[in-house]
């Protein structure tokens, strides 16, 4: 996080030495900071902290979906369950599944992208639409094209792999398939977001850096490796973390394109805690397996924390 | 939910930054614009296919083999999802719950921030890492308590389930903070010498100055609301309520195997997003590399 | 502003209060004037045209087709009412979209729903309960129902579906095969197969024919039709349910269910119906003339039509049963009326009539395969003369459906479970042995789980 400190403000309001400015704004703020911050925070509370907090407590009860009132206090037993849960934990390995396969591509492909799109002499608006465009589409369009392009013999995945003389497989049909297929997808659908990001990112790296090592008779694989990568490493952890926590938090493409399946090969954990929860009518337990997840996300989000942290101090 | 990194500054900065750094052979230079074309190109194909396939007639999809031909151009997918009428009331959701999402996304979060990053008050670094918090709990893993809590309002199929729930973001408080906090602090002294009231210093001279960030925070809050699936799944049972991705998530039905319809729709359904992307490309682009915005 | 309806477990701030409120925080009031057009419903909560029908289905395919035929039917019959019908996707997503809706305070006024299914939504009070008198103002009492369907539906004697139809697990067979295999009497129908040797040799006598399978089926990614079988077979052997106790006690009778599985497995392993293929390669294999019998529910029949296969229908044969004892997987769609406390006496009638109107076209539904349970037609000579369609009517009368628990019905976390593990026997994955502990085992677990229904 990049949250400048508070700290400075009152030395710096001192210096200025503005004593009826800064009396006035002293009276004024507590009172203006409460209406200011009202609005927010009641929603914040009523939409965010309560639900959690709700959440936390339904966990360890019995609560069901149809039935009023928190029902039956339950104890551990939902987090018991959960832990035994061997679907409950091949949903959480699913989600996990999809997130290594989409993030080395997504970095990678972009980075390169990026690169190449640098160095082009024309069109890179062109390029910029080209890969951006997919990323504002709505999951349910994604989806629904892409179960089109997956429609066994009909469909032009299938029609170009036939075309090369191999078999298709069923793309979503086929349990060892399923997830690759949705993994392509989500590439094809989010990659332009980090190829954006590695732009911005390029751009800031000084026109000099190239220009004397250039002058060194260094080749432009040199330069790359001596100058670009390192002085893309912080957008490339951002890239990384942003990659990690979207992908942890897959649902759309599934839920449309499989409904999990098949044989719950690609049900991820929010999926199961949406079955779970508002199919099974379990919400207690749903709530217990949202704090699992949530758990997890905040694993990834720390690390995260600590790294961009550690980045910081090191530029 | 998003993420937020980065400062702000890069954003404003880099409108004025030197042309960037190109060097190496002229001939190495067209082939990476060689390549980009290619790969640009094979990018397109999915949506190509999809336009392609919607201008075909719905028995046309089904012949083998594969092609890109069409033999009888039609509009008749389109008009036929338009005259059937839901897409229209699909819209009306999506426009309106994006829309009111992002109005008092702008106002709360910015009223907020400005308190955060120009106010002093009692409390304030509790407040702060209180809406920190909120940085690390996604709606999503929120649903189950939120739809028990929201069906206890009396609000499940109405619109307002779906926006309440979407305002209060917490990664939008954190990007107005870091704009308003890189504002010179003199202009505000100034105002205040001249008898400004903070209202004033909010409205008539903070919010001008951070107009880029509110452009990012409205643009992006628009692009997430309307994309959202998940939530307004839970919430909105009426077909005549829904808005797009949950429409066409879940009345497929409808369109059965007639992949014409059904490309047609899903295009219908991203049109306004893809109009909205061409009129602001740069700024929307220009706000996910000043902010690392990211749904 | 027209009723609102609070949500069923609504509490402290009403909803009317909170909108109210909502909306002068930020809207002008004009939107309020919009009362029944969405705009008003979403923003003030107000119903959306409440004179028409709200109908909701799961069908899609030739299903599909005909249903939108029978809407066509009561719209052109009814101009008074008006309908608006949704089909939503099949399976878990439209029961739990079902669920959510009436929840939410706005259900359909007419849903579709698996008999099975009902009893889950019924038991977690979603469903209005049909007043016999209500019924009978639209001409629908008990003595008019298949009784099977209609007994199986009653919850504590009391009525809260309507069924359309029942749809059996039955036996297609390939016409020129079984032909050439000596397996059809002189009128071209196929010699009732009894006893578990008499199907083997069946499967046998046109594996020689065909030269690759005797029959075919689903099991490899399927886990419906995998218990359709087991179920079938099992019920004719006298099984007790497999669970019981609304789901909390796991009955299934070792030994039967076991020779059940045993049995399938040896089906496989001399490749008499291979447990290799899936849902969509048993259709394409039986109709490519490949096998003499394919075993699913009857909805596959348009399928062979349009495919042209050479085929006819009969009951599922009865393989273990004795002569008086025949029993056959089966569902019923029924018709639903969601729970909603804002409903008036003039909109339930509308509902009312709408499933009398289904009821009515029951001839245009048959074609598609499923048993009317509507006796006004299936008694007719009309039906008689629908074949192979009226040829396994009476399997029907035998029908067994699945057992009741909150995660059972079609399409179920039961089915998927134990159809699953069936399916892993049938394909020689797992031993017969295995397969049983693993369904035990796993129903085990939901089984002490407490029920979230009442």
């Amino acid at each position: 996080m990049t949250t400048t400190t508070q700290a400075s403000r009152p030395t710096q309001a001192a210096s200025t030495d503005v004593p009826r400015a800064r009396g006035r704004g002293r009276r004024d703020d507590n009172r203006s900071a409460l209406a200011f911050l009202a609005p927010f925070l009641i929603l914040y509370v009523l939409f965010v902290i309560g639900p959690a907090l709700y959440g936390l407590v339904m966990s360890f009860f019995d609560t069901s979906l149809v039935k009023s009132g928190l029902g039956k206090f339950a104890g551990l037993s939902n987090y018991v369950e959960a832990f035994k849960s061997a679907d409950f934990w091949s949903s959480m390995w699913h989600t996990v599944l999809f997130t290594i396969l989409t993030t080395p591509p997504l970095v990678i492909l972009s980075f390169i992208f990026a690169l190449l799109a640098e160095r082009a002499t024309h069109g890179k608006w062109f390029f910029r639409l080209a890969f951006f465009a997919p990323y504002i589409l709505p999951s349910a369009t994604v989806a629904l094209i892409w179960i089109w392009l997956y429609t066994p013999d009909l469909g032009l995945a299938s029609g170009v792999v036939q075309k090369v003389g191999i078999t298709a497989p069923q793309w979503l049909g086929d349990p060892n398939w399923a997830m690759w297929s949705i993994a392509a997808t989500t590439v094809w659908w989010t990659l332009g977001f980090n190829f954006v990001l590695y732009l911005a990112g390029l751009q800031e790296i000084p026109r000099e850096l190239y220009e004397s090592s250039s002058l060194d008779g260094a080749s432009p694989w040199q330069q790359m490796r001596s100058i670009t990568i390192p002085l893309l490493r912080r957008t490339t952890t951002l890239v990384v973390v942003l990659q990690i926590i979207a992908s942890l938090k897959v649902f759309d493409q599934m839920y449309i394109m499989t409904s999990g399946g098949p044989n719950f090969s690609t049900r991820p954990a929010l999926e199961y805690i949406y079955d779970i929860g508002f199919t099974d009518y379990r919400v207690g337990y749903g709530a217990a397996a949202s704090t699992v997840y949530f758990v997890l996300l905040l694993i990834v989000s720390a690390v995260w924390f600590l790294q961009t942290r550690r980045a910081e101090k090191k530029v | 939910m998003a993420t937020l990194t980065s400062e702000p500054k890069q954003f404003t900065a880099r409108k004025g930054a030197t042309k960037t750094a190109v060097s190496g052979s002229r001939l190495f230079n067209r082939l990476c614009t060689g390549v980009m074309i290619a790969f640009s190109i094979i990018w397109l194909i999915p949506l190509l296919w999809a336009v392609d396939t919607a201008f075909k007639p719905n028995g046309e999809t089904a012949k083998l083999p594969v092609t890109w031909w069409i033999d009888h151009p039609t509009w008749g997918s389109f008009a036929s999802i338009l005259r059937q009428g839901d897409i229209w009331h699909w819209y009306l959701s999506s426009f309106l719950t994006s829309a009111l999402i992002v109005i008092l996304t702008v106002i709360t979060a910015s009223l907020a921030a400005f308190a955060l990053s120009r106010l002093k008050f009692r409390g304030q670094g509790a407040i702060l890492g209180f809406i920190l918090l909120g940085l690390l709990i996604p709606i999503q893993v929120l649903i189950v308590p939120l739809f028990r809590e929201v069906g206890g309002m009396g609000l499940l199929n109405t619109y307002w389930a779906v926006i309440l729930p979407q305002v209060p973001t917490a990664i939008a408080v954190f990007v107005f903070k870091q704009f308003f906090d890189g504002l010179p602090r003199e202009l505000e002294e100034a105002a205040r010498m001249d008898g400004a009231s903070t209202w004033w210093i909010y409205r008539g001279m903070a919010m001008p100055l951070i107009k880029p960030a509110i452009a990012a925070v409205s643009i992006f809050t628009f692009i997430w609301s309307w994309n959202n699936l998940l939530w307004p799944l839970l919430v909105l049972s009426n077909p005549k309520l829904m808005t797009i991705p949950v429409g066409l998530a879940t009345v497929q039905g409808n369109f059965g195997i007639r992949y014409a319809d059904t490309m047609a729709a899903a295009l219908l359904g991203a049109l306004p997003l893809i109009a909205l992307f061409l009129f602001f490309q740069r700024q929307i682009v220009e706000g996910v590399a000043g902010t690392g915005l990211k749904g | 502003m027209t009723t609102d309806h609070p949500a069923p477990q609504s509490t402290g701030v009403s909803r009317r209060g909170f909108l109210g409120g909502a909306l002068a925080l930020g809207l002008g009031a004009g939107a309020l004037s919009a009362c029944s057009t969405p705009l008003g419903a979403g923003l003030a909560g107000s119903t959306l045209d409440p004179g028409t029908v709200q109908y909701w289905n799961l069908f899609g395919g030739g299903d599909g087709v005909r249903m939108q035929a029978m809407e066509a039917g009561f719209e052109k019959s009814h101009a008074g009412i008006g309908l608006s019908s949704v089909t939503l996707a099949w399976g878990n997503p439209y029961y739990t979209k079902l669920s959510l809706a009436t929840l939410g305070g706005a259900p359909p006024d007419v849903a579709v729903s698996h008999l099975t299914r009902m009893k889950t939504l019924q038991a977690a009070d979603l469903l209005a309960e049909l007043q016999p008198a209500d019924l009978a103002r639209h001409g629908m009492t008990a003595d008019k129902f298949n009784q099977t369907a209609w007994k199986t539906g009653l919850v504590d004697g009391k009525i809260y579906a309507i069924p359309l139809d029942t749809h059996p697990f039955v036996c297609f067979y390939n016409t020129d095969v079984c032909k050439k295999a000596g397996l059809l009497d002189s009128s071209g129908k196929l010699k009732p197969i009894t006893g578990e040797q008499a199907f083997m040799d069946a499967l046998t006598k046109a594996k020689k024919v065909t030269g690759q399978y005797g029959a075919t089926i689903a099991a490899i990614n399927e886990t419906s039709t995998p218990w359709r079988i087991f179920q079938s077979l099992y019920s004719q052997l006298g099984g007790s349910p497999v669970v019981s106790a609304q789901g909390t006690k796991v009955t299934i009778d070792d030994a039967k269910a076991l020779k059940i599985l045993t049995f399938l497995s040896k089906l496989n392993t001399t490749q008499l119906m291979p447990g290799s293929l899936d849902y969509q390669g048993a259709i394409a294999t039986f109709a490519a003339g490949r096998a003499g019998f394919f075993f699913q529910g009857e909805w596959e029949i348009t399928t062979f039509q349009t495919a042209k296969t050479p085929f006819s229908m009969t009951k599922f044969p009865n393989v273990y049963g004795d002569a008086g004892h025949y029993a056959v997987q089966a569902d019923s769609h029924t018709l639903v009326i969601p729970k909603d406390s804002g409903r008036t006496p003039a909109q339930l009638d509308s509902a009312l009539t709408f499933i009398r109107s289904m009821l009515d076209q029951s001839a245009t539904w048959a074609a598609g395969g499923h048993v009317p349970a509507w006796l006004p037609y299936r008694n007719t000579p009309a039906y008689a003369k629908l074949t192979p369609q009226s040829n396994y009517a009476s399997a029907a009368d035998a029908a067994v459906y699945d057992p009741i628990a909150w995660y059972s019905g079609s399409g179920s976390d039961f089915e998927i479970i134990v159809g699953g593990t069936i399916g892993a026997v049938m394909s020689g994955v797992s031993s017969p042995q295995s397969g049983l502990d693993q369904i035990k085992q796993k129903l085990g677990v939901l089984a002490k789980t407490q029920p979230p229904t009442r």
